[in-house]
């Protein structure tokens, strides 16, 4: 029994589907990071954001990933060539491992900039890398015609399926919170702020519509992915898709986010229809390399086991991962420890006031630290709410003023944070020198008490 | 399809159900007039900044007068005649100051306006040459109010003494003209920027966003920014030497002339009250401001008091701080520094309410880069 079950899920998951999905997402998602890549670099967002800031935030554990200086040219220039590569099929596995390695150390270079469509991106892109995913209409198929193989296992194209309704299911999960459902927040301060859009900005200034978007977007994120994944709703499903994410790219400023979810929701479309679209292409332009044949794709005996058995570990790894915030005391809203990496998209209304101040430890001589001297207005604001931010400015801090001269000098800082609309508090003991405060995976227990509870997940 | 549906229905009410037992009291409810951003605009323009740029200008005209009687013939009675126009217009200014932002912004009003302290040493070696620009950033420290209160109350022990320097003394003659330079700097700057008002103001209440660039997001910040650094730290902080724990009383406005410096800061307080409630610059009545719209997010305290009258109440402490100082902010910073902390202090408490609880709320986004957020 227990063999035959695993057998019939085997079997399913080794079943045939069409090629033509896969390489259709891939030549999508491709041509939309090459698309990112050039916008970021004609917004003049490379300098801003990556050569001009005198400090650089890192990541616990990646304070090797270190800022390039003006070499972050090069780098944007190989993640966008590779992802031309990438959206071609041409030397793919070599374009997506270079892909993914660029796309990443852009992403970990400076956590102020963290999104979490990087982060998914990121994800989509180390699965892309094993899939044969330029088995059809690739440069590398037209080279090689005996990689065209018109069918792939089930599972390739289930991967990313499954990544993205992860990536849903979890927005919405976190959705499920007494302030989001039942205070409307923070859509009821966001809202109003969006109410001289033409034609539907009197809506947001009422608080009904606020609840209603926040139910609505909760059951949205819950439940898209079912209705993408049943064939019958699949249509109605994908107009929501669009409306939905056009909807949110009018209201916040999220930049690509709405597009590369809206695209990447192509990869719920029946690979049998995606085929057909090939092969109409290939009607047209003979030359085309599209798989027309009844060949299979099959990965090589010991292949298979090792993807597989990673693919397996890398899912299991991505549904607990967003759950370790249970490991640390406190309301994670307020500490924001095991915050990202989770999915939690859009979900609060955060904003703090720093005050540092330095202090000699030998003579007391002290200096009010001016903030904006260090960091970028996107950094500063970063800092201020989130304590792992806090910990590494404070280290800055400390040897920057020692360089000037002063003896072991003590970070003190009076930070007030806002949360969700309620009264700001002090978010960190004042009293602590925080330039010997400790980043680390365990809870920062300098970071004051919450003293208001949010319940649900 | 069905099953869905039932199940995506079932859940929201297991939802409600579960959380309404945990539900805070609901008296949210909002009116949605006050979030008219273009009224809200409207009445800063044309109720407070035109009008307090207006009375600034009148002010200021008037202090030229005086000061023009004054320089013809120094005497006692036209000495009192133009300090009480310089305390009407420091005054003035008071109410003046925190509207830099846009026009106010571009020409640098403050910085010919009022950077305190005075540099005596460059007034005097500005006088002493005889030919300077006003105009320059080094001379920001030898003009404005603070260098007429050197000029009118700081020359010497005594009014006679002070006479003495437009009547007997050699630089006589260039000190007059300093002095009249300096006023009529001050009414370039005013004056340029009533002008670019005038234009400014169409396309500053059509700009409703709140994004970077909106008129809100300005106009907040500039108003902010001044609260911060030039009411809590200038008048307060530098001259209680918060920082460095040594009074500075070489540091207080109006340094010249002691008892004015409370009426200044009062002033000041008074005007960041009247400017947040979006009350008219004239006082007579209220239209819809920062304090209407916050209070229409409804944002509320552990007590579920109003944010928007929680920022009222800060304010109003620390201006009957200020009124029971009993004495000249100076001396008061030498003899009795705990109370000035006290209202460093209490100034801020607002600091935070108004830079983050206040922006939070209003969904203004205070950062330059328009970066993808999520």
């Amino acid at each position: 029994m227990q063999l035959s079950f695993r057998h019939r899920i085997t079997n399913y998951l080794e079943q045939p589907v069409y090629s033509a999905a896969l390489a259709f997402f891939r030549i999508v998602f491709g041509l939309m990071l090459f698309g990112g890549v050039v916008r970021f670099w004609l917004r003049g967002w490379i300098e801003e954001l990556y050569i001009q800031p005198r400090l650089f935030f890192h990541y616990y554990g990646l304070e090797w990933i270190q800022p390039l200086g003006p070499t972050t040219y090069v780098l944007f220039l190989i993640c966008g060539i590779s992802a031309l590569g990438f959206a071609l099929g041409c030397w793919y596995r070599l374009s997506s491992v270079l892909l993914f390695l660029s796309f990443t150390y852009i992403e970990l270079m400076d956590k102020t900039n963290y999104l979490n469509h990087y982060y998914f991106v990121t994800l989509v892109l180390f699965l892309m890398i094993w899939l044969p995913a330029n088995a059809n209409l690739s440069i590398d198929a037209w080279r090689r015609p005996a990689l065209v193989k018109r069918t792939v296992p089930r599972w390739t194209v289930g991967g990313i399926r499954l990544m993205l309704a992860i990536v849903y299911c979890y927005a919405g999960l976190a959705k499920l919170n007494s302030d989001w459902l039942l205070e409307a927040m923070p859509l009821r301060l966001w809202l109003p702020a969006k109410n001289d859009m033409p034609l539907i900005g009197p809506l947001f200034s009422q608080v009904w519509v606020a609840y209603l978007f926040s139910w609505f977007g909760a059951a949205y994120d819950l439940f898209i992915p079912f209705f993408l994944l049943s064939r019958k709703t699949r249509p109605y499903a994908f107009l929501a898709v669009i409306a939905f994410h056009v909807m949110t790219s009018l209201l916040f400023p999220i930049g690509m986010f709405p597009y590369i979810m809206i695209l990447s929701a192509l990869i719920f479309f029946n690979s049998a229809d995606i085929d057909r679209f090939f092969l109409k292409i290939k009607g047209k332009w003979r030359m085309l390399p599209v798989a027309d044949g009844n060949n299979l794709f099959t990965f090589a005996p010991l292949k298979r086991r090792l993807i597989s058995g990673m693919f397996a570990m890398f899912f299991v790894f991505q549904l607990l991962f967003p759950w370790r915030y249970l490991l640390t005391p406190g309301e994670l809203f307020w500490t924001e420890e095991g915050y990202r990496f989770s999915w939690r998209v859009m979900l609060i209304e955060k904003m703090g006031y720093a005050q540092f101040v330095v202090t000699d430890s030998r003579t007391g001589a002290k200096v009010a630290v001016n903030n904006s001297d260090f960091l970028t207005r996107n950094q500063e604001k970063m800092m201020a709410t989130q304590a792992d931010f806090i910990v590494q400015y404070a280290r800055f801090l400390h040897d920057h003023y020692e360089r000037l001269g002063m003896y072991d000098p003590k970070v003190n800082a009076t930070i007030y944070v806002t949360l969700n609309g309620r009264r700001s508090r002090l978010f960190a003991d004042t009293s602590i020198n925080l330039a010997e405060a400790e980043d680390s995976f365990k809870h920062k227990n300098w970071i004051l008490g919450f003293r208001d509870k949010i319940y649900g997940l | 399809m069905k099953r869905l549906v039932l199940s995506l229905v079932s859940f929201s009410l297991a939802g409600v159900l579960a959380l309404t037992g945990c539900k805070k009291d609901d008296n949210k409810g909002g009116n949605n007039d006050n979030f008219d951003r273009k009224a809200l605009l409207t009445n800063y323009a044309d109720n407070y900044i035109l009008p307090a740029y207006a009375d600034m200008s009148a002010k200021l005209t008037a202090l030229n007068t005086a000061a023009a009687t004054f320089t013809a013939a120094p005497d006692l009675s036209s000495l009192e005649a133009l300090r009480y126009s310089w305390m009407e217009a420091y005054s003035t200014w008071q109410r003046v100051d925190l509207c830099e932002f846009g026009p106010g912004e571009s020409v640098s009003l403050r910085m010919y306006m009022n950077i305190f302290p005075v540099t005596v040493s460059k007034v005097n070696a500005n006088i002493a040459a005889g030919s300077y620009d006003l105009e320059t950033f080094n001379n920001k420290d030898a003009q404005g109010f603070p260098a007429i209160d050197y000029l009118i109350n700081g020359l010497g022990a005594n009014d006679n003494e002070i006479l003495g320097f437009y009547t007997s003394d050699a630089q006589a003659g260039a000190r007059k003209q300093y002095l009249l330079n300096v006023i009529a700097k001050m009414q370039e700057k005013v004056s340029a920027v009533r002008t670019a008002w005038g234009s400014y103001r169409a396309g500053f209440i059509e700009n409703t966003g709140t994004d970077v660039s909106s008129s809100l997001t300005r106009m907040v910040n500039g108003f902010v920014l001044y609260y911060e650094r030039y009411l809590r730290t200038a008048k307060f902080g530098l001259p209680a030497g918060v920082m460095t724990s040594i009074a500075r009383p070489d540091l207080t406005e109006a340094y010249y002339r002691p008892e004015f410096a409370d009426e200044l800061a009062i002033q000041s307080l008074a005007a960041v009250r009247q400017f947040y409630e979006g009350a008219h610059y004239s006082g007579g009545s209220d239209g819809p401001g920062l304090k209407d719209y916050l209070a229409a997010l409804n944002t509320q305290d552990d007590n579920g008091v109003l944010i928007a009258n929680i920022i009222s109440t800060e304010l109003d402490e620390a201006a009957a701080s200020v009124q029971n100082l009993g004495q000249p902010l100076s001396t008061a910073v030498v003899n009795n520094r705990g109370a000035v902390l006290t209202i460093f202090d209490e100034l801020q408490e607002v600091v935070p309410l108004l830079k983050v609880d206040m922006v939070s709320a209003l969904g203004i986004s205070i950062t330059y880069t328009d970066n993808d957020g999520d």
